[in-house]
């Protein structure tokens, strides 16, 4: 039987790791409360982005020439999944590279080829360990995505895109739906959806209200810069909902390891007085035995 | 008064927040072409910005000034919208930093170039573009 001696030494190193997941826990809801806040900052800029680019799509004779629209049998398809940098964040990591390598193999099995993107170190090492080819990847940047981070996997996408080197992209990432609740999406986000370009009759009746606007360079030239941005805000906003997750992921995971810890010291502790205990009771039995020796 | 300017409303927005958001009597933006000035009653205009200094006059002896990166711009109905994608008020660059992010950045294009870096060549670039808009802007004030 464990000494007494030897529980205590458990004991504290169990309350030691506690203290860990504690700390990261807190530091998970700080880095949480800052990534909720950085969605809510972009959403004017998305809002506004969007209305211009349909604004300027009525406005444009033909978006037939522009690249980033135009849509092909999709031969071959790059899968983007958005991992984060570090792990100790409960499924947040795996359930994003599950998704990735099950869409790899529907892919395979209708005979497109895939191409490997990737977001963050875990996937990275996930990628290389299994000798995959990665055509891009971009880490440093998981727990606070800046807008250039999301302009530089933009640019590369829509530069394979342009060249033809695919023909679908997807990106899957963890969509912020509450610190407790995370959903694995995918998103076609090349070529671009036409129908956001699209716009009702009530803004056709709006626009024929508000008169016409002047267009400096030429309607189809801005739109033709405004899809690349547009790309951007919406990986933008794919990285900052896979932020948020994975701060609300790590927060769940370490309260669910600092909730075992306690137990585990319970459990401990009470090992520990009951091994005391008979140290004691034996000790007792020694002394009286041996007051009965020489009593004898 | 009699020489008060009429105001209108004015944004600067970017992905990471709004930079200016209230009433102005004038704004002049970097248009791809040019600087745009604009005043209340304003035909409705869109145009495309390059990286520059845009300038938010408040009032007559209120400007603001920012160091934006390139963008759209929309003037409709009494509100001018600039969409971009950062902007840094002028009394908030800080030289030394700019100049440091400049020169990191460019040491960095040519361990790139000497093939000793693997980092992304287009990133760099912007933020060589990036650093030398705030010197620019800070230079001018």
């Amino acid at each position: 039987m464990a000494t007494v001696q030897d529980i205590k030494r458990r004991v504290r190193s169990v309350r030691n790791t506690s203290k860990i997941t504690k700390a990261m826990e807190l530091v998970a809801a700080a880095k949480l409360r800052r990534a909720e806040a950085r969605i809510e900052a972009m959403r004017p800029y998305a809002d506004r982005m969007l209305e211009l680019m349909a604004g300027t799509a009525r406005a444009s004779s033909s978006v037939r020439g522009l690249p980033l629209l135009q849509r092909r049998e999709p031969r071959r398809v790059a899968i983007v999944p958005f991992t984060g940098d570090r792990g100790l964040a409960g499924p947040f990591n795996s359930q994003i590279l599950r998704r990735s390598f099950a869409l790899e193999r529907e892919l395979r099995a209708e005979g497109a080829e895939v191409t490997w993107l990737v977001a963050g170190k875990k996937g990275r090492s996930t990628l290389a360990f299994r000798r995959y080819e990665v055509a891009g990847s971009w880490q440093g940047f998981s727990d606070q995505p800046a807008y250039a981070d999301a302009q530089a996997i933009a640019h590369r996408l829509a530069e394979l895109y342009t060249a033809e080197e695919v023909d679908r992209v997807v990106v899957v990432f963890n969509q912020y739906e509450s610190p407790l609740v995370q959903r694995v999406i995918q998103r076609d986000v090349l070529p671009i959806a036409q129908d956001l370009l699209e716009s009702g009759e009530e803004q056709r009746r709006e626009d024929a209200l508000r008169g016409d606007f002047i267009y400096e360079p030429e309607p189809e030239q801005i739109l033709e810069r405004l899809l690349p941005v547009y790309l951007e805000t919406e990986l933008y906003r794919a990285l900052l909902e896979s932020a948020a997750s994975e701060q609300g992921a790590r927060m769940t995971a370490m309260r669910n390891a600092s909730k075992n810890a306690g137990e585990l010291i319970d459990r401990l502790t009470l090992q520990m007085n009951r091994a005391r205990q008979a140290e004691i009771t034996q000790e007792i039995l020694e002394v009286v035995a041996g007051a009965d020796a020489l009593g004898g | 008064m009699a020489d008060e300017r009429r105001k209108f409303d004015v944004s600067v927005v970017t992905p990471e927040g709004p930079a200016f958001e209230g009433e102005a009597e004038l704004l002049i933006v970097p248009g791809q072409a040019g600087e745009i000035g604009v005043l209340a009653r304003h035909a409705p205009l869109v145009a495309t910005l390059k990286a520059g200094s845009t300038r938010v006059h408040v009032s007559r002896d209120d400007v603001r000034e920012f160091a934006t990166g390139p963008g759209f711009f929309q003037v409709q109905l009494d509100r001018a919208i600039a969409l971009v994608d950062d902007a840094v008020a002028a009394q908030e660059i800080d030289r030394e930093r700019a100049q440091r992010q400049l020169d990191e950045a460019r040491s960095e294009l040519e361990r790139l170039e000497a093939g000793e870096s693997d980092a992304d060549r287009w990133q760099l670039e912007q933020r060589i573009r990036h650093a030398e808009n705030q010197l620019g802007v800070a230079g001018g004030t």
